[in-house]
This record gives structure tokens, C-alpha cells and sequence, in this order.
């Protein structure tokens, strides 16, 4: 993860509470000495999952020789491990994870409601439509991320159409996206009923969302759309802060609602897209991450590198439960996320409830 | 008209399939079988028509019922969650306890599907009341945990699921013949429950207040109407699986026709909805030919639409 500070950061102009980091006149982040030892918290954890992941279990790479592993490539079992099976996989997951935390961050912040997340309105789903159309139907038509993205794309759109009213009215979007959702997931199951093909792996990743068996042009993906993304959302995160006071006083301030607010559903549509087409609709991180990461770090609003951070751990962290499951086989890691994040819904549908906002 | 409607739409089911079979066809082999190969085909898909009628009828009817009781246009026993609810009930006692016969499933269908009206209940109910978008909101969430939680099931025991495939997604086919007759009692008592408290689902529809001060006991209806509800989800779930939006599609359509009267809603929708739910079937077979798609993602991609039609038409804060 990229976290600019050090000889980069250049001291406030005038005295601020907490110091800026600037690069020029387009980006100055102030730097919330909290929200700094938690995300570092946070990598530390990253890393900490990581190493369990690469060295539990039957095929784990012994600790003392992780190390050297990494640096030099050890061939035999340990050459494989590293390079064709865990290695790809837990790279993809902390970019996936990323991806969803910062995906799921920007929504939340454009309707203004811990509960319009990608996966409760069907962004996912229909993602996950998209991949599946141009994967098993005309496969070679498109590349599958295009078609995540037109998926991802019609969904958005039918949501938008279904609501009648734009995004201003979160409990109509969210039911929209209820339907849209079932809609994209009774496609995706005709999909794979019309492809026919028993390849368990590829239907359960359309359908539940998987990091089994995910190779380096994965990770290649991921990591290429999180670099092109991350940059423009940080670049939208301050007009944003400027949003959740309410339309009226973000235009007032210059902040242009009307254009971050598309700005930033196009980027967060991008990232669900790239999340999907390379694990499937995973469900419910990006609806947790950018609210734990908001009860971590105690800032206002939603700060998006550590929604990412707080994404790559979420998703890391129930990919290693699902790798080193005792249920005898490896269910997909959506499963999980579906049954811990639907728990934590739950809980927010409680609260909301006694804060009366939906 | 409905009848009418009801008595193609079987026909329909019975003709149409791999081995299509003229309308006239069909008759021939009802009124006057000779035990030729037609008649053979027309026979194997008779279980399956039955089914798809009754489970039209419960899903339509508790669809009713529910939106009668919470005064909400969005109620569903698919969108709220009780038929997830009972199937989760129905994969565990197949899994942990080798639980056969549809009789018995409907026995461990009905606290499934109660456990998970009252969760969704639970959840969805705010310090002003259940409104429509929470409940909604707290079924997505309550189907998506339990849905979860069958997949990781059906999945980590593939021996015994592989007859039930089908069955999670919601389909009329592969069923035993008997399968009918087992769940039919639970289906007609629910159906019966719910006609008894149509006229009181009336006088609730001007609202609690108003209901008790004409002396209508809003408690019972409610009880009944949980009842009801709960008996014809778990019965019709314990048949065919866990099917969606039938609930909420149908009273609209039947809303339109014959106003908000619910003892005409009731009946009319006792027809309509195997209707519904037997065309989506005969989709599914045509669609995919020589395969067939579970009908309960035809019903989904039908029924979602008027899940949108319904949110634009409501009012005020939703």
C-alpha cells in the first residue's frame, strides 16, 4: 500500500492542528496522527495474516524459511507454493480487498448511508453478470473485466432508472437495489445453466465470489486498476468530506456536487468491476471495511486509504479461515464474508434504526 | 376468467417440455388414456403441474397475507425471508439428521420459517413502527446470512445434496410423485386460515387504531395471519424450494383487477398464482431446451421488475 509520508510530507504553510501532506496545488492530505498508527496497525496485521497464510497448513512454507524463499526463488514444493498457489492468491486478495474497501468507501459517502453500499444495491451481482455472460457465453467476445464493467455499468443505471428519484433517496435505492440484485443473480444462474459446464470452481466464483486458484494475471489486473483508481478517489476524498454536509453547502464551497458525486460512482463502479472479475462478487466487504475503518481511525467522514487497508485485512484475514478450514472442504471465502458481513448489517439496520435515519 | 387462465396454464405445463405435445393431445390422454407413449409423457409431468398449483397458491396467498398484516405493499415470503429461513431449517435436518420425506421436512420447515419471520420482525421493526423498506432490508439481510449458510451446506456435503441442487434454487422438477399429497394438507388449512381472516385483514387496512375502535381484535388476526403465512411457506418450500416474488407479484397484479378487497384478493390470487408460477415453469423448460432452468429464477427475473414498479409507487419517505 502506498502511504506517502516521510521525506515527502512537507510541514503545514500556516499552523495546523495536524500536519499536510502536499504535492503541489492539487493534493495536500492532511495527515490524522491517528488515523497513521492505525493503518499502520492495520499493515502490520496485513502482514501478520499474510505470513499465516503462507505458512500453515499441509503444503505451508516453514517459517524460518519464508524468508529466503521470498528473496530467492527456492524451487521444488516450496518454489510452487510460493509462485503458483499461495503466493497469487494472497496478492490478489489484499488488492481485492482494497479494491472493495475503497469501492465501498466512495458510495457511503455519495448517498450519505453506511447501508448504500456496492453490495446492497447489486453492483456486485450484476458485476458478477457481466463477467459471467462474456465469460461462458461468448467467450473471446470481450475480455471479462470489460464485461464486469458493463455489468456493473447496467446495474448502476437500472438502479438509478428504478429509484426515480437519482441517489437522493437512500431507502428507495436500497430496495431498487434489492431487485436489481435478484435480477443479476437469477441471470448469473441462467447464465451457468445455459454454459452447462461442470467446472464447480469458475460457477461457485460467479455466483459467491472465490480466491481459489487465482494466478499472477490476476493480480497483474487488480493491482494495475488500484493503482490507476486509488490516486483519482484520494483526489475526490476532500470534495467528498465537502458533500456529507449536504449539497447546498459542498456547491457553495466550490465543490461541485453534482460532478464529484458521478466522479466518484464512476470510479467506485470501476474498482467493484476489477474486484469482481478477478474473485467473483465477494460479498459484504465493501459495506464493513470503510465503516470499521471509520470506527478505527474516529475520523469525520471516510478516509479512504485506510477503508483499503481495512479491505485488504477483512478479505485476507476470511481467506485464510476458508484456506485452513476443518470442515474437510474449501468452501468460497464470499461464503463467509456473506454470513459475518450480513451479522454486522444486521447490527447497522439496528442502529440506524434508533438514530431514525432510515 | 382467472379459471380460465389457470386451466391453460396447466394445460401449458402439461404439453410443453422436451417432448412437446399438442393441447388436443393433452386432452386425449386425460379423458381418454390408451396407455401410448404420449399418454406416458403427459402422466410424468402431472406431479410437477400439481405442484407448481399448489405452491402457486401458497406463495400467492401468503404474499397477500403478509402485506394485509404489516401494511406494506412490499411483503413477500421470498423478499422478507421466511422461505430461505425454512429451507435452512429443511438442508440441516438433511445433512446432520438424513431427514427423507416431504411430510416430516414440512414439520422442520414450520419453526424455520417462524424463526425467521420473527428475526426479520425483529430486525425490521424501528421505534416507529415496521416499515416496508426496513423489513424489506432486514430480509435481504436475513436471506443473504441463511442463504450463506445453506451454500456452505450444500457445498461441504455434495454426496447428499446432489439430489437437492435444484430443489435450493427453487424448481418443480425432480420431486417425488408423492411429494403433493404430503405437503397438500399443511397448503389447504393455510389457505383456509387465511380466507377465515380475509374480512379482518380489511378492517386492519384502515389501520390499528381504527381497527380497535371498531372492535376488531388485532391481536388474533395478526396470530392467525403469522399462522397462516408461516404454514403455507413452509409447506410450499418444503416442495419446491425456496421460490421468491410470486408473493409480491401477483397481489399487485390482482390488486389492479379486483381493488383492495381481500377476500377477493385472496381468491383471486389462489388462482392467479399457480398461474404465474406454472408459466415461469414452462419458460424454464422451453428457454434452455434440452435443459430446464429452476423456476425460481424465472420467477426472480420476472418478479423483480414489479419490485421496482412497487417502490416507484409508493409514497411519502420511501
Amino acid at each position: 500500500m502506498s502511504r506517502r509520508q516521510g521525506p515527502a510530507a512537507r510541514p503545514a504553510r500556516r499552523p495546523a492542528a495536524r500536519p499536510v501532506l502536499r504535492l503541489g496545488e492539487a493534493v495536500s492530505l492532511p495527515i490524522d496522527r491517528r488515523a497513521l498508527t492505525v493503518g499502520m496497525l492495520v499493515v502490520v496485521a496485513i502482514l501478520l495474516a499474510g505470513f499465516l497464510t503462507l505458512t500453515l497448513g499441509s503444503l505451508g512454507i516453514a517459517p524460518a524459511q519464508l524468508l529466503p524463499a521470498l528473496f530467492s526463488d527456492p524451487g521444488g514444493t516450496e518454489g510452487f507454493v510460493l509462485s503458483r498457489l499461495r503466493g497469487p492468491r494472497l496478492t490478489v486478495a489484499i488488492a481485492t480487498g482494497a479494491a472493495l474497501g475503497v469501492s465501498g468507501a466512495l458510495f457511503q459517502t455519495v448517498t450519505r448511508n453506511p447501508l448504500g453500499s456496492p453490495d446492497v444495491i447489486g453492483l456486485g451481482v450484476g458485476a458478477s453478470a457481466g463477467a459471467a455472460t462474456v465469460g461462458l457465453l461468448y467467450p473471446g467476445v470481450l475480455p471479462v473485466p470489460a464485461g464486469a464493467l458493463i455489468g456493473a455499468a447496467v446495474a448502476i443505471v437500472l438502479v438509478w432508472l428504478g429509484t426515480g428519484r437519482g441517489f437522493s433517496s437512500p431507502a428507495r435505492f436500497i430496495i431498487v437495489g434489492i431487485g436489481v440484485s435478484a435480477m443479476g443473480s437469477a441471470y448469473t444462474q441462467f447464465v451457468i445453466a445455459r454454459a452447462g459446464r461442470e467446472q464447480a470452481l469458475v460457477l461457485s466464483a460467479y455466483l459467491n465470489g472465490t480466491l481459489a486458484s487465482r494466478g499472477w494475471d490476476d493480480a497483474v489486473l487488480i493491482w494495475g486498476a488500484l493503482a490507476a483508481l486509488v490516486p483519482i478517489a484520494l483526489l475526490l476524498g476532500r470534495r467528498l468530506h465537502l458533500i456529507e454536509m449536504g449539497d447546498e453547502m459542498a456547491d457553495a464551497l466550490g465543490a461541485r456536487s453534482g460532478r464529484t458525486r458521478i466522479a466518484s460512482i464512476a470510479v467506485a463502479v470501476c474498482l467493484s468491476a476489477a474486484a469482481v472479475s478477478v474473485a467473483g462478487p465477494i460479498a459484504f466487504v465493501a459495506l464493513t471495511a470503510p465503516q470499521i475503518a471509520k470506527r478505527l481511525g474516529r475520523s469525520p467522514g471516510t478516509g479512504i486509504l485506510l477503508s483499503a487497508l481495512t479491505g485488504a485485512l477483512i478479505l485476507v484475514a476470511a481467506d485464510l479461515l476458508v484456506q485452513q478450514s476443518l470442515m474437510g472442504v474449501q468452501l468460497p471465502v464470499g461464503i463467509l464474508t456473506a454470513v459475518v458481513g450480513g451479522v454486522y448489517l444486521g447490527y447497522l439496520l439496528i442502529r440506524e434504526s434508533r438514530k431514525g435515519t432510515l | 376468467m382467472a379459471l380460465v387462465l389457470l386451466l391453460l396454464a396447466v394445460l401449458l405445463s402439461l404439453a410443453v417440455g422436451n417432448k412437446a405435445i399438442p393441447l388436443e393431445g393433452v386432452w386425449l390422454a386425460l379423458t381418454d388414456p390408451a396407455g401410448s407413449y404420449t399418454d406416458t409423457v403427459v402422466a410424468s409431468r402431472i406431479p410437477r403441474t400439481i405442484l407448481g398449483v399448489l405452491a402457486g397458491a401458497a406463495l400467492a396467498v401468503s404474499g397477500v397475507v403478509m402485506q394485509g398484516l404489516t401494511r406494506n405493499p412490499l411483503g413477500d415470503p421470498g423478499l422478507l425471508g421466511v422461505n430461505v429461513g425454512a429451507a435452512a431449517a429443511i438442508v440441516t435436518a438433511v445433512a446432520f439428521f438424513g431427514v427423507g420425506s416431504a411430510a416430516t421436512s414440512v414439520w422442520i420447515a414450520l419453526p424455520g420459517a417462524f424463526a425467521a419471520v420473527v428475526v426479520v420482525y425483529a430486525l425490521g421493526t424501528g421505534p416507529r413502527g415496521a416499515s416496508p423498506v426496513r423489513l424489506v432490508l432486514a430480509g435481504a439481510v436475513v436471506s443473504a446470512v441463511i442463504a450463506a449458510y445453506i451454500q456452505a451446506i450444500a457445498l461441504s456435503r455434495p454426496d447428499v445434496f446432489d439430489s437437492y441442487r435444484y430443489w435450493v434454487i427453487g424448481s418443480l422438477a425432480g420431486r417425488d410423485p408423492g411429494t403433493a399429497g404430503e405437503v397438500a394438507p399443511f397448503i389447504v388449512v393455510g389457505l383456509l386460515v387465511s380466507i377465515a381472516i380475509a374480512p379482518a385483514l380489511n378492517t386492519l387496512a384502515l389501520g390499528d387504531d381504527t381497527a380497535t375502535a371498531l372492535g376488531a381484535n388485532t391481536a388474533r388476526t395478526r396470530i392467525l395471519g403469522a399462522v397462516a403465512t408461516t404454514l403455507l411457506c413452509a409447506a410450499s418450500t418444503a416442495a419446491v424450494g425456496p421460490i421468491g416474488f410470486v408473493g409480491l407479484a401477483v397481489p399487485h397484479i390482482v390488486r389492479g383487477i379486483t381493488g383492495a378487497d381481500h377476500r377477493w384478493l385472496i381468491a383471486y390470487s389462489a388462482v392467479l398464482g399457480p398461474v404465474l408460477l406454472l408459466v415461469a415453469d414452462v419458460v424454464g423448460r422451453v428457454l434452455l431446451s434440452p435443459q430446464e432452468l429452476m423456476v425460481g429464477v424465472v420467477t426472480a427475473f420476472i418478479g423483480a421488475p414489479i419490485l421496482l414498479i412497487a417502490v416507484r409507487r409508493m409514497r411519502g419517505s420511501a
